[in-house]
């Protein structure tokens, strides 16, 4: 395995990018270790969350990772965020390499799918045994949401034709 | 006309470096006044000493203006060699080019050449207008009170009565001994605390240049180094200390009668204490107290009240603590003040010794503080006590059982933004000890640790590290995330190795939170009793964190050991020893010099209006009948030369010598220029 090369410029650049993509409290971490001991997607076997992310972000490391999807399973329950005693909101972090990720269409492929479900229907997520056991209880197999309702699925695809995620040409 | 004489200094390149000297110095040449200009590499050097000096013998300069660094650590030595050449030392006048000119403008090189240039003239245009002045004197108490009697008060308190001065050390508990009495062994040589300590709190209580005061508190300081007036509460112990033997009769019936239900604070929860009781067993004094707050009047017998008859035998129901008493020591039938008494005393200086508290680790919810299983490291030191709740055996508490597999938990509330972000110090070391005497006593205990990293800077403190490791002591680098409590009294620890990048996961059957050290919020009542301040981290501030450790900006007060911040034993002796040499200068002295940079009234000018008055913060103004007319007077021992006053006064009838109004006009004139 190569050594690791520490270059000045390049970690800027890789701080300044998360900064940017709203991971703004970075600098802030001692790698302690905290965010990973609690971190849910790091027990499930996503060992570059929170902490080890961090500290490749910190070496500079951001394109030689564009491909690691342990960000991807990052469950968004902001333990991280709570028992960092540094307050560096590590979930915030996560997001923001996400976003770089993202941006580089280096996303996981199981993102995909739902994501162009919430383009036309308005739910990232819909099973069809949630019609079945609506249907059981007497209920519109449809629920009353997005899912039901031409006008607020055009708001959405509206909304999403006017953000950054129309650039990344998955809809 | 006055001659005045200008040095400029290089200060190496700390000057130098930035500001063009000699222009400086030209510059001074085309002032009024300035007589002779000259620069220096180094002005505070015996050279550039030795240059002001033969200019004042040889008669060509009466007032001397040096632009250098600083007036806080230079002004004395400069102020001093004018005086050696015979000029009076108010006649020397500073101007800071180093911390208000060089440092700041670092990249403007001709922009801080012109400001030097008019920091210089206006010190030249102050110095010209400079009166002699005159140090005064006043005589002191030669006498110290030391507040706090731990570790820290103790050593201070012996080292000032060796030195043969009257000392009170006054303690609020009912002995002295502070933190250091409960704990077990102490690193970095294992030798048992109680062993080394109680030999000398007992010199202090034997000492008879020691005055001893525990169960007290100081209540109110006035007056100024050399004379402090102090008032002190006794606080009421309901028990004759003259008679108490320290036999523990009254505390042991009593411990029956309240049937275990009061906390011992000095086992910090892990055992009981009566109403009646003693602080612990090598208290110095041992003298009992009643807490009265806990105190159930037994048989009715209350204090101040004579004990009722028994209809059965006819007998008086007195209470079983007064019973058991054989020294006679305690009369519940007297009426005792709660409030115990006001003791008066005279010192000359004041050494705080106050120390700390560890956190409670009711703050932490992710460390499941509701299981009993999860203690503070304080707590595990009396629980491997011999002195301790269970004779030193490593019990744990849910039930009584030894524990299999322990853990210690590092930085619980230190180096952490939402607690405290100072580190305690003694945390790592003090987890490295109660490890390895742990696994020294009992070799099959796993122990866990994790820390952030491991701080043992300390004379012999690696050494000690590196042979816990060698003992077989099981170190993770990773901060504890939390701790569930599980079935079966258990704990699941969620850690993480940060060298290996994995997630720990396992079940522990106890755990050791280092709570972080901090000032306990009484402190802060002291702090405004004597006119102390905070330092970012809450502790009690010193003058300057390198060059004035023990001292405090109020002359005469000093601070050792962990009020001033988290420190261990040695470190805390070490600062005791110098704050009781610095607090016996005066003393020894027998006098202290009061510098006339101070305030006074010029009373035919005073209208009597009493605006400065309460303006004055350091209360040093009253209003005196000067013939038929109240005008104001300011207690020069109380003035601290603000200046607070003299700027409020309608009359213009307040001079603050040493800044007299000719001299700031002077000043902006040439800053204005
Ligand atoms: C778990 C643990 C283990 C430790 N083990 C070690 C060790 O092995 N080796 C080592 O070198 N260090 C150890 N330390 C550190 C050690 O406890 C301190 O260095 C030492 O106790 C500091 O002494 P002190 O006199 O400054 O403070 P304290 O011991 O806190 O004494 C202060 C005293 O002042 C009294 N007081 C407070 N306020 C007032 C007031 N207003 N009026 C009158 N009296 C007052 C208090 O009652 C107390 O008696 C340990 C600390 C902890 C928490
Ligand atoms: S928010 Fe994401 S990164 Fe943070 S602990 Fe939860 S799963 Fe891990
Ligand atoms: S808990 Fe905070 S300080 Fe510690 S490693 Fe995680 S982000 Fe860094
Ligand atoms: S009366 Fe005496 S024995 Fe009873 S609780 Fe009070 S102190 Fe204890
Ligand atoms: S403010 Fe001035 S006039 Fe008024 S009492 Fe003070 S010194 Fe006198």
């Amino acid at each position: 395995m190569p050594a690791l090369i520490i270059e000045n410029d390049k970690i800027k650049e890789a701080v300044q990018t998360i900064i940017d993509l709203g991971g703004d409290g970075i600098l802030k971490c001692v790698q302690c270790g905290a965010c990973s001991a609690v971190c849910p997607g790091v027990k499930a076997g996503f060992p570059v969350l929170c902490r080890l992310l961090i500290r490749k972000i910190l070496n500079g490391q951001m394109e030689e990772t564009i491909e690691e999807v342990s960000t991807w399973g990052c469950q968004s329950c902001n333990r991280c965020t709570e028992i960092c005693p540094q307050g560096v909101r590590p979930q915030e972090v996560v997001f923001a390499y996400r976003r770089y990720q993202a941006n580089d269409l280096a996303l996981s492929t199981s993102a995909f799918g739902p994501q162009m479900s919430l383009y036309q229907v308005g739910h990232a997520v819909t099973t069809e045994a949630t019609a079945e056991n609506r249907k059981k209880v007497g209920l519109d197999p449809v629920p009353p949401t997005a899912l039901n309702n031409a006008q607020a699925q055009k708001e959405i695809q509206t909304l999403l034709d006017n953000s950054p995620m129309a650039d990344l040409g998955i809809f | 006309m006055a001659k005045v004489g200008v040095y400029v200094c290089h200060c190496g390149t700390n000057i130098a470096g930035v500001i063009d000297v000699e222009a400086v110095r030209a510059h001074a040449e085309t002032l009024p006044d300035v007589a002779v200009a000259r620069k220096d590499l180094f002005m505070c050097s015996d050279s550039g000493q030795e240059m002001i000096k033969q200019d004042i013998r040889a008669g060509l300069v009466d007032r001397v203006v040096v632009a250098a660094c600083t007036p806080r650590t230079h002004e004395p030595i400069f102020r001093a060699a004018c005086e050696a050449a015979g000029l009076n030392k108010y006649l020397f006048e500073m101007a800071n080019i180093r911390d208000q000119d060089s440092w700041v403008h670092g990249q403007d090189h001709s922009g801080a050449t012109e400001k030097a240039k008019k920091l210089m003239a206006s010190a030249v245009g102050k110095a010209a207008r400079l009166h002699p002045l005159e140090d005064k004197y006043v005589d002191v108490t030669k006498a110290a009170l030391v507040v706090g009697g731990g570790v820290g008060g103790i050593f201070s308190a012996l080292e000032l009565a060796n030195m043969g001065f009257t000392t009170y050390l006054v303690e609020k508990e009912p002995s002295i001994g502070g933190v250091m009495a409960m704990l077990d062994k102490t690193f970095p040589t294992n030798d048992c605390s109680a062993c080394i300590l109680t030999p000398v709190m007992v010199d202090a209580g034997n000492h008879p240049n020691i005055k001893l005061m525990t169960y007290s508190e100081v209540e109110e300081v006035e007056g100024y180094i050399g004379n402090f007036d102090v008032k002190i509460r006794r606080k009421q112990t309901y028990i004759d200390w003259h008679k108490c033997t320290g036999c523990g009769a009254c505390a042991e019936v009593c411990l029956e009668q309240t049937k275990g239900k009061i906390k011992d604070e000095f086992n910090l929860g892990l055992s009981a204490r009566g109403a009646a009781y003693i602080h612990f067993p090598q208290a110095v004094p041992k003298k009992a107290v009643i807490d009265a707050a806990n105190c159930l009047n037994c048989r009715g017998h209350k204090f101040g009240e004579e004990p009722r008859v028994s209809k059965k035998t006819g007998e008086p129901m007195i209470a079983p603590c007064q019973e058991a008493c054989p020294a006679d020591a305690i009369n519940r039938s007297l009426s005792h003040d709660p409030n115990g008494r006001i003791e008066e005393i005279k010192v000359g200086s004041i050494v705080v010794a106050t120390g700390y508290q560890v956190m409670d680790k009711g703050w932490f919810k992710e460390m499941a503080p509701d299981s009993p299983n999860v203690i503070t490291a304080l707590q595990l030191e009396r629980l491997i006590s011999a002195t301790g709740p269970t004779g030193g055996k490593l019990l744990r508490p849910s039930d009584n059982e030894k524990p299999h597999t322990m853990t210690f938990v590092s930085c619980v509330g230190s180096r952490d933004e939402k607690f405290h972000t100072h580190c305690s110090r003694v945390c790592c070391m003090y987890m490295i000890k109660q490890a390895r005497l742990l696994k020294e006593k009992y070799p099959d205990l796993s122990i866990n640790m994790h820390f952030i990293d491991v701080r043992t800077a300390g004379k012999d403190y690696d050494e000690y590290y590196v042979g816990a490791r060698k003992m077989g002591v099981n170190i993770f680098k990773g901060k504890v995330g939390g701790l569930e409590m599980l079935p079966g009294d258990k704990l699941r620890v969620l850690a993480y190795d940060m060298e290996s990048a994995t997630p720990i996961e396992y079940e522990s059957d106890l755990v050791i939170l280092a709570t972080a050290i901090e000032l306990p919020e009484s402190a802060k009542k002291l702090a405004q009793t004597l006119g102390l301040q905070f330092c970012g981290s809450n502790f009690f501030r010193e003058l300057h964190p390198k060059l004035g450790p023990v001292e405090t900006s109020t002359r005469g007060i000093f601070l050792a050991g962990c009020c001033q911040g988290p420190k261990d034993i040695p470190d805390t002796v070490s600062q005791a020893k110098g704050a009781a040499a610095a607090a016996a200068v005066p003393l020894a002295q027998g006098k202290v010099k009061i510098e006339p940079i101070l305030s006074e009234v010029h009373t035919e000018k005073c209208s009597g209006c009493g605006i400065c008055v309460p303006l004055c913060p350091y209360d040093a103004i009253s209003l005196k009948i000067h013939g038929d007319r109240p005008r104001a007077e300011i207690d020069m021992t109380q003035c601290h030369g603000c200046g607070v006053c003299t700027s409020a006064c309608p009359s213009g009838a307040i001079v603050l010598h040493g800044y007299e109004d000719d001299q700031i006009y002077a000043q902006i004139a040439a800053l204005t220029a």
